[in-house]
């Protein structure tokens, strides 16, 4: 495969400007961010996994004592908390950032310094997170925290309070990031980037982004309530005050729903890049494509009340947002279906990230029937808070989130580096993933089945489940096998793996016209766009408009699933890669503004923790509005006179000399 | 590039899909955001309206059946009604001020930013007035499920008017420093959106939490 | 390029090792499984979840051999020509809109059905039980009798019985497998499950929390028998009065809080159902097998009598019940305590070996992180945050006398 090619004999001649700490630190690059969101995230990534490590060892056999009950409770919360909100949304952040500027044929995103806000207060919120397991007091109430088990009342350490206050500050991020990604798509689009022309990913990153604008502030306000009821003594969620703990419920499954798709359609995005590529065939019925994901988010706001239907809601809610629920399965299973019809015909090359998608196709088409099988309210009253559950929303997460994930970085790896990931590791790395990943998960759907309850420290023997779990240790050790090759390919490709121009893949989107890895000014000029997949217009004599486009011809084993790409800017033997000053083009300037607000910002609840600490609560808030004028007040570029508009209807923007709100 | 299928042009350096400002659409999409935050917040004073377990009340009074003590109706309609008019005339203002901004009418346009400001800053003046009458009448953030909706809610509200007023106040800072003129008009249009949305949130809390009984 | 071979066999080693897995599940004793009910309302949930169950395995075996074929079949071979450049169908879009909208109206129309069949008020005659869930124990009461228990639940067959299940803290979520769907029990509101048992078996079942509740969620279990009728009634008589207690020269207790007299039984004979549930005990999923944590303790026997002084001046009357004897309500009621199979919310056997332990220090038996401290604090001389000072032999006296208590 593809380590049997021998590395290029000549040294690279460009490489991505490689600064020093100070320049990632400051940088607005929204390639820099990327990077930063996608080893942030597979770091944490892998912490979640170590907890799920504990939990499995723990749970391998009957009556285990590895972990205590109290620790148990600390990593399954940490675990679910982990995966969700610190490893697969900052993953797919860290597409949003890569992919979209260029995908759309865009410089940067629309807000370069508040995207890099957003990520200092992710890895804030993070940090903040985690820096409970340091003092002993991780969170211990589930990743959905129901009330009042929550309130100060039953869990009155410190705990709680590291949850909901993290989860408040990674709250700031999403959203910031969500307002400058829809304004980027909606308003940065190069000429003729129509959104039916728009890459599928960038269509299902621009839905997502409604998601979380429309989701996050309700589970703010959710958190807010119990903030306030922890810290201030108000009574949202205090039984003897009147209230009723399913004012949680409703708040944060509202938000909950939502979440899901905030996971998956990413990842759907990413495999539907993936699979027209190495099928070398368009993507099967894009418009319905698009319409499905709409209508998937449209619905994920209505379906909300399926996680309670063991709250007793009554026989016609029951029946509606059983009904509702049911729906979805529909332009889900269109989804499917096209996919299917667009391997269908096709040449398919099976190069790891394809291996990925594919994988997606068929796992999370089990987390999806599963998925059916809780949507029938009586059924889910036998699985709900079950293993079954467990089981199927890591087929969702893990078969389908994470798959489209791993596709995305062996895919993209390229166009980041410059170079590719060892095929054999991500082979070995998608096998031993898919392998470990059934044997952990399928199991489980058997343990729930026959009685085992989720967030369960320990069972008894002989009631059945001993087999199940001991598989579903094993298959965890699997995976992580799987996932060590996964770090050390990713690691030693960013220097060994082999030299690539800007299409190996023979992709269709403009993204490959650029080169590998991307110049930070992105688009020497920015492209117009004729078509949904420019890059095959020339290829496929069917489409092209300029007829005559050599056919690629597979020379060795290697080339084979790898284009011979057909421009090698930057390659040696080619003039190297012009720079951004010789281009004339003007970028924003680095400044450390967006990381000291976000340290600012973190501050006051730093100081809500340290027993309402006033001098770092008002001070935080004083120096957060300090910055926030600072950054605001200052251009963010050097001052320069903008070209003269070519073309008619295009209107320069005034430059706004004493302050711009970027 | 040998393609017909991308072409490149010297694009202006701030070109925009839709011609509109990157900042007017983000805006849009946090006011978007914020319609939902102030949603669940509204929703949740209504679902918990009537289920207090102890007085004060919003309408009615109530007798404490331990002390005997009588808790007045805590809403003052008519006080709120005052602040209500004037937030209502600054979102008059504002747009006063914006089309002074785009006239480039300097001497108007500080006057009514000034004009909105004063009157957000009044807005605040009657909800600190109505805040400490409500404590003192019994009614604290901890005391009942009404006192914790009540203050939430207006109490996040005030937040907001409290935010544009500092933006209030720097535009009208930068207006008598440098004068804002059409090329500015984005920025204060921004600001009135927001200003009239936090005005039309304001109109749902009245008519919803002071005038349905 | 042809199929690589060790795809293929690891492909097969994944379907083996799922197949023996269900052939594990299928195989072996399971003795909680959702899938083999004994009432009405699981075998109503257990019919839709066949449909659901074959509909989901019909649909995942078409997509995957869908999947498979193509993947097979067309694979990248060199020299292929480019594939021809399709962009959709809108025919075949709108098929596969269409079939699983018809797959969905299969589900829906049974679900709703389901839905609104075992929703149904409950008839006049039930068995009324309420169920209180407490952080880590469950309290059952049976109000037609005025019998309160704890943690274990006996049913009689072939009767209608309607839970009413509240809680006295967090949420908590009663499941019954075999017996069942699971309901939340939510603080400051009351959910309600109705239920016919069939005529047989005369069975012990497992109970769970099914909703995350803090410390001991695991550990928060409960024991399910049905009886024969009239086994049953004999058992809630026995139940409704005060404890057996024949130990010789015991004096008749006094109870100064209590303003009736207690009424003693003084029969000996237990009920016929305490002999079903000595058979049930022995059952493997029944006994529980929690391993016991080292604890020094010197006494290997106890004496009731003692043990019954003992217990009236001990502080376990500030949380719990014995009839006649105390009136504590925060712990579970001990009246019947010697009757019951499991301590500590089915964690153990009530043995004089668990139950001393439990009682020496009950903190070290089970997780009780509770906030105020409010757990079953130890009895045992020289332990931290002990609420008596109790040596072995007086925690001993103290257990005969408990165990006594059927």
């Amino acid at each position: 495969m593809a380590t049997t090619v021998a590395a290029p004999p000549y040294a690279t001649a460009y490489e991505t400007k490689r600064g020093g700490l100070w320049d990632w630190l400051t940088t607005v690059d929204h390639k820099k961010i990327g990077q930063l969101y996608l080893y942030t995230a597979i770091f944490w990534f892998f912490v979640g996994g170590l907890e799920a490590g504990l939990i499995r060892w723990q749970l391998r056999q009957p009556n285990a004592g590895f972990i205590s009950a109290d620790l148990y409770n600390q990593l399954f919360t940490m675990h679910g908390t982990t995966m969700i909100f610190l490893a697969i949304m900052p993953l797919s952040a860290a597409f949003f950032n890569y992919l979209i500027p260029l995908q759309i044929g865009a410089r940067d995103v629309a807000f370069p310094r508040l995207n890099a806000f957003s990520y200092w207060v992710f890895l804030a919120g993070g940090l903040f997170m985690n820096f409970s397991w340091l003092v002993g007091a991780a969170p211990d109430g589930g990743w959905f925290g129901y009330v009042p088990l929550t309130t100060r009342a039953y869990l009155p350490g410190p705990n709680i309070d590291y949850w909901l206050l993290g989860l408040q500050i990674l709250g700031i991020s999403s959203l910031a990031a969500a307002f400058n990604f829809a304004t980027t798509i909606i308003n940065m689009r190069a000429p003729g980037m129509h959104f039916m022309r728009m890459p599928i990913f960038t269509w299902a990153s621009f839905i997502t982004q409604f998601l979380l604008i429309l989701a996050f502030p309700i589970i703010t306000v959710a958190l807010t309530f119990l903030q306030f009821d922890r810290f201030f003594g108000t009574n949202f969620y205090t039984a003897d005050a009147g209230a009723d703990p399913l004012l949680w419920q409703h708040l944060f499954w509202l938000f909950g729903h939502p979440e899901v798709y905030i996971l998956i359609l990413p990842a759907f995005g990413l495999v539907s890049e993936v699979l027209p590529t190495f099928s070398r065939k368009p993507l099967f019925g894009y418009p319905v494509m698009v319409y499905s994901i709409i209508l998937i988010a449209f619905l994920g706001f209505g379906v909300w009340a399926h996680h309670m239907f063991a709250v007793g809601m009554g026989p016609i809610a029951d029946s509606v947002f059983g009904v509702t629920t049911m729906l979805i399965a529909i332009p889900t299973g269109v989804k499917i279906f096209n996919w299917l019809g667009t391997l269908w015909g096709g040449s398919l090359r099976f190069t790891t990230a394809m291996l990925f998608a594919v994988g997606l196709v068929g796992l999370f088409t089990i987390g999806g029937i599963s998925g059916i099988m809780h949507s029938s309210p009586p059924a889910d009253l036998q699985q709900t808070d079950s293993y079954f559950i467990v089981s199927h929303f890591h087929y969702v997460l893990f078969g389908g989130s994470m798959m489209g994930i791993f596709a995305g970085v062996y895919y993209y790896f390229p166009k980041i580096t410059g170079r590719l990931m060892s095929e054999s590791l991500g082979k070995w790395h998608f096998w031993l993933t898919f392998v470990g990943m059934n044997l952990t998960f399928f199991p489980m759907h058997y343990a729930g089945l026959t009685g085992m309850a989720r967030r369960t420290f320990t069972y008894d023997a002989n009631q059945g489940w001993d087999v199940e779990n001991m598989t579903a240790t094993i298959g965890y050790f699997v995976l992580a096998v799987a996932m060590t090759i996964f770090l050390v390919n990713l690691l030693r490709s960013r220097s060994k793996g082999q030299r690539v121009g800007n299409d190996p893949w023979g992709a269709p989107t403009i993204e490959w016209t650029l080169p590998s890895p991307v110049p930070e000014y992105n688009f020497e000029t920015l492209p117009t766009v004729t078509s949904r997949y420019p890059l095959w217009d020339r290829q496929h004599s069917g489409h092209a408009e300029v007829p005559g486009a050599p056919e690629t011809e597979s020379h060795t084993e290697h080339e084979d699933i790898v284009d011979v790409a057909e421009e090698h800017r930057g390659l040696p033997g080619e003039p190297p890669l012009p720079t951004a000053a010789e281009l004339g083009i003007h970028l924003p300037s680095p400044t450390i503004k967006p990381l000291l607000a976000a340290l600012a910002l973190t501050l006051p609840f730093i100081g809500l923790m340290m027993n309402k600490n006033l001098i770092l609560m008002i001070g935080g808030g004083a120096a957060f509005v300090l910055v926030m004028y600072s950054w605001l007040l200052t251009p963010i570029e050097p001052e320069h006179h903008p070209p003269a508009p070519v073309g008619g209807g295009d209107k320069p923007m005034a430059d706004s000399p004493f302050w711009t709100a970027r | 590039m040998a393609t017909a299928a991308i072409e490149h042009h010297d694009a202006p350096h701030h070109h925009t899909s839709t011609g509109l400002d990157n900042t007017k659409i983000a805006v849009w999409a946090f006011i978007g955001s914020e319609c939902l935050f102030f949603m669940s917040l509204i929703s949740t004073y209504l679902i918990y309206k009537g289920r207090s377990l102890v007085g004060p009340l919003p309408h009615e009074p109530w007798t404490d059946p331990a002390t005997g003590q009588t808790f007045k109706a805590i809403l003052n309609i008519p006080v709120t009604s005052a602040s209500t008019f004037v937030l209502l005339m600054s979102s008059l203002f504002m747009v006063l001020a914006h089309s002074a901004v785009v006239r480039s009418d300097r001497k108007y346009s500080k006057i009514w930013l000034a004009m909105t400001a004063l009157a957000g800053t009044t807005f605040l003046g009657f909800q600190a007035f109505e805040f400490t009458e409500f404590v003192h009448a019994g009614l604290t953030l901890d005391r009942n499920l009404f006192g914790s909706t009540f203050f939430t809610l207006t109490g996040f509200h005030g937040a907001h008017v409290t935010v544009g007023v500092i933006w209030l106040i720097t535009l009208l800072f930068i207006d008598i420093k440098r004068g804002l003129g059409p090329r500015d008009a984005v920025n204060v249009d921004i600001c009135a959106l927001y200003w009239h949305f936090v005005d039309v949130v304001w109109i749902a809390i009245f008519t919803l939490v002071y005038l349905i009984q | 390029m042809p199929p690589h071979p060790a795809r293929r066999s690891a492909a097969l080693a994944a379907l083996t090792a799922g197949a023996s897995v269900f052939l594990a599940a299928c195989s072996k004793d399971v003795p909680n499984s959702t899938l083999t009910p004994h009432t009405d309302l699981g075998r109503d949930i257990d019919a839709l979840f066949d449909i659901l169950l074959w509909g989901g395995v019909i649909v995942f075996t078409l997509v995957a051999v869908g999947l498979l074929y193509v993947v097979f079949r067309f694979r990248h071979r060199p020299g292929d020509p480019e594939p021809k450049q399709i962009h959709g169908s809108t025919v075949l879009e709108i098929t596969w809109t269409l079939i699983p909208a018809l797959v969905l109206a299969f589900i829906a129309v049974p679900t709703v059905r389901t839905i609104f069949a075992t929703q149904q008020p409950p008839p006049a005659d039930a068995l009324q039980v309420e169920v209180i869930g407490h952080q880590w124990w469950w309290e059952f009461r049976y109000p037609q009798s005025n019998v309160v228990t704890a943690n274990e639940l006996f049913l009689p067959t072939n009767r209608t019985v309607h839970f009413t299940l509240r809680t006295a803290d967090v949420i908590h979520s009663f499941w019954i497998p075999q017996l069942g769907s699971k309901r939340d029990l939510i603080t400051n509101r009351t959910n309600h499950i109705v239920l016919t048992t069939d005529s047989t078996p005369t069975m012990a079942w497992n109970g769970f929390c099914a909703e995350y509740c803090g410390s001991s969620h695991a550990n928060m279990r409960f024991r399910v028998f049905t009886v024969p009728p009239d086994a049953f009634d004999e058992w809630l008589a026995h139940q409704a009065a005060g404890p057996v207690f024949s130990a010789p020269g015991m004096p008749a207790p006094v109870d100064t809080t209590m303003t009736t007299p207690p009424e003693v039984t003084q029969d000996p004979a237990l009920p016929r159902a305490f002999a079903l549930v000595d058979t049930f005990a022995r059952l493997p999923h029944i006994r529980p097998s929690t391993p016991l944590p080292d604890m020094p303790f010197a006494a290997t026997a106890g004496d009731a009598t003692r043990g019954a002084e003992l217990y009236r001046a001990s502080p376990c009357i500030a949380c719990h019940t014995v009839q006649g004897v105390s009136p504590g309500i925060i712990g579970p009621s001990l009246t019947h305590v010697g009757s019951r199979t499991t301590i500590g919310a089915g964690l153990y056997p009530n043995d004089f070996e668990h139950l001393s332990r439990w009682i020496k220090n009950a903190m070290a038996l089970k997780a009780m992180n509770y906030p105020q401290g409010q757990g079953m604090p130890p009895m045992g001389a020289g332990l931290p945050n002990a609420m008596a000072q109790y040596d072995d032999q007086q925690i001993a006296d103290l257990t005969a006398y408990l165990l006594s208590l059927k």
